[in-house]
């Protein structure tokens, strides 16, 4: 074997094995889901057993399960229609006539602790009488997918030639009718990409949830709390629905693989 | 004769109108980031100066700055405080070295090394409370798969993790790090695709050992990007609070509390609206204050 391949031959087996160590935990966390309870609590860990889907069938048969899986859907939805609408027509303003001030905005955005708002807005949807709806789950969610989708679009809309622009308005196509027949349908991969990340944000978002919902909206990442309170933690059943609620994310996030990075610097108000 | 009064006059044009368009179009963007982000954080202020709680019949009372006064003899606040930073400091300790390690790593040509690379976002988009539970099973002292490879490894008496005083913050930075070291490795990533290679090859030439080409070309090439990474690392580190909520809910006794978690406390569950709008300032800015020293720090004044 020449050193030339011998190198590359340990270099795949350095870079396998740190990628196997980093996906391992969805590994057992899958693996664990198709436990039965005794084989969860042998010691050794048993790798090899007979599977079963009594996990999910528990999780799934869980009404208020399939309850919060519908609220995290609806929300999620909600906050990224909401975001790409309002943030679109604005990541075009700013992209074509190069206001400045929003890379500020959008740092502080960044920077601001959750906290920092869900007080606020805690005490004034308890005003409203909000507290615990779906208006206040997506409103405060526009906190992290809107600033996410303007910085992501102004990107996207950069990247379009002017000059099809300029064509169409001296042809008399007005400003708004270039932005929705040309820049929408031009970057629509980029929405598509945005708008994933945006759904991605606001499904795993734990805190606002915390805060603003209550038992009949909570959401999966509040919800999934539930299988390890009281005395014992179920945990078959918890592998099962942490998995089930993490796939979609995984499956989604491997198709905009290429722009998570981006997405991350601008849009996760962890905390 | 001319008149030169009556000389022409320039082409009549419109006086040139500000164009409103760009207002116009980011206006509803405008008006929900007021809404939603501007009106709260102004609200929050106002907030701060008040002794405020929500249940009871006690009208918010304005005290002033005796709320952000408080704060220096709130043992527990200073007690948190000191620990995000410590949070902080392990957390960059450990992302930014492993982050370039697996960066170098990456950057090398391999058999199926996209499909690796595409992997590494795994860890951080997956949803934080829910992994949370899945490393508190992995990490049981009884039965977890951490004590049984430890075990493998001839290591048979394990620490109890998230238990032990000392090691409960190692811990959750450790998982911390699991979700986001590989971010740093993907920005460490981009930044080695972007270094000129004619340094590397001169160095090459001149017969540079790898460890010299590391530490006299890439690590100096490379720190703008670490402090790139650096800079988002600390503004969600100093943030922390999901997987210590869902790992140990800032336990045994307050010893994993972050700044973070007191203020979520402090203001909802122990009801001192005022108190935890200070906090979230001061919280604020301390974050606004740290990455402005990073981005300081990028731009050395010459």
């Amino acid at each position: 074997m020449s050193p030339q391949r011998r190198r590359r031959l340990g270099f795949a087996v350095a870079g396998w094995t740190v990628t196997f160590l980093l996906i391992a935990p969805f590994l057992w966390m899958v693996l664990g889901s198709f436990k039965t309870t005794v084989d969860f609590l042998a010691f050794p860990p048993v790798f090899v057993f007979t599977p079963t889907l009594d996990n999910y069938r528990q999780v799934l048969a869980d009404n208020s399960f399939l309850h919060y899986t519908l609220n995290s859907t609806i929300v999620a939805t909600g906050a990224t229609a909401l975001g790409l609408l309002l943030g679109i027509p604005a990541a075009y303003a700013l992209a074509r006539w190069r206001r400045t001030g929003i890379g500020v905005v959008l740092l502080l955005a960044r920077m601001a602790p959750g906290i920092a708002f869900l007080i606020p807005l805690f005490v004034m949807f308890l005003e409203l009488q909000l507290v615990g709806s779906y208006v206040s789950l997506i409103a405060s969610h526009l906190i992290f997918t809107l600033p996410l989708t303007v910085w992501m679009m102004i990107g996207f809309i950069e990247a379009v030639p002017i000059e099809i622009e300029k064509a169409a308005l001296i042809d008399g196509c007005s400003l708004v009718g270039v932005l929705l027949r040309i820049i929408v349908p031009l970057t629509a991969q980029g929405i598509a990409a945005t708008g994933i990340l945006a759904f991605i944000a606001s499904w795993n978002n734990f805190l606002f949830a915390l805060v603003l919902a209550n038992e009949k909206t909570k959401t999966l990442p509040v919800a999934v709390l539930g299988y390890i309170g009281y005395n014992s933690i179920q945990w078959g059943t918890l592998m099962a629905a942490a998995t089930f609620i993490t796939l979609p994310v995984l499956v989604l996030a491997l198709c905009v693989q290429r722009y998570i990075v981006r997405g991350l610097v601008a849009g996760a108000v962890t905390g | 004769m001319v008149d030169v009064a009556a000389a022409p006059r320039a082409p009549v044009t419109p006086r040139r109108r500000r164009d409103w368009t760009p207002e116009l179009l980011s206006l509803p963007a405008l008006v929900a980031i007021l809404a939603v982000m501007g009106f709260p954080l102004l609200y929050l202020g106002w907030m701060s100066l008040h002794r405020w709680s929500l249940v009871g019949f006690d009208p918010p009372r304005f005290v002033g700055l005796a709320n952000f006064a408080h704060l220096v003899q709130d043992e527990r606040f200073v007690e948190a405080l000191g620990r995000t930073f410590w949070f902080t400091a392990l957390g960059l300790a450990s992302n930014l070295p492993l982050g370039l390690g697996i960066a170098l790593l990456m950057h090398e040509r391999f058999p199926g090394r996209s499909l690796c690379r595409a992997l590494l976002i795994l860890p951080m988009v997956a949803t934080p409370a829910a992994m949370g539970l899945v490393w508190v099973i992995m990490l049981d002292p009884t039965l977890g798969i951490v004590r049984y490879l430890l075990g493998a490894v001839g290591i048979d008496h394990p620490p109890l993790w998230l238990s032990d005083p000392d090691l409960v913050v190692p811990t959750l930075v450790a998982v911390d790090a699991w979700m986001w070291t590989p971010m740093v490795a993907l920005i460490c990533i981009a930044g080695l695709a972007a270094l000129p290679p004619e340094p590397f090859e001169a160095a090459l030439v001149d017969g540079a050992s790898a460890l010299q080409r590391f530490r006299y070309l890439t690590l100096p090439m490379m720190l703008p990007t670490l402090m790139v990474a650096a800079m988002l690392r600390v503004m969600d580190l100093l943030k922390l609070i999901d997987i210590v909520y869902v790992m140990t809910g800032g336990g045994p006794g307050h010893l994993s509390e972050t700044i973070n978690l007191y203020n979520y406390l402090a203001a909802l569950s122990y009801d001192k609206i005022g108190y935890g709008s200070a906090i979230a300032l001061v919280l604020f800015a301390i974050v606004i204050a740290c990455t402005l020293v990073l981005i300081r720090l990028r731009r050395p004044a010459s």
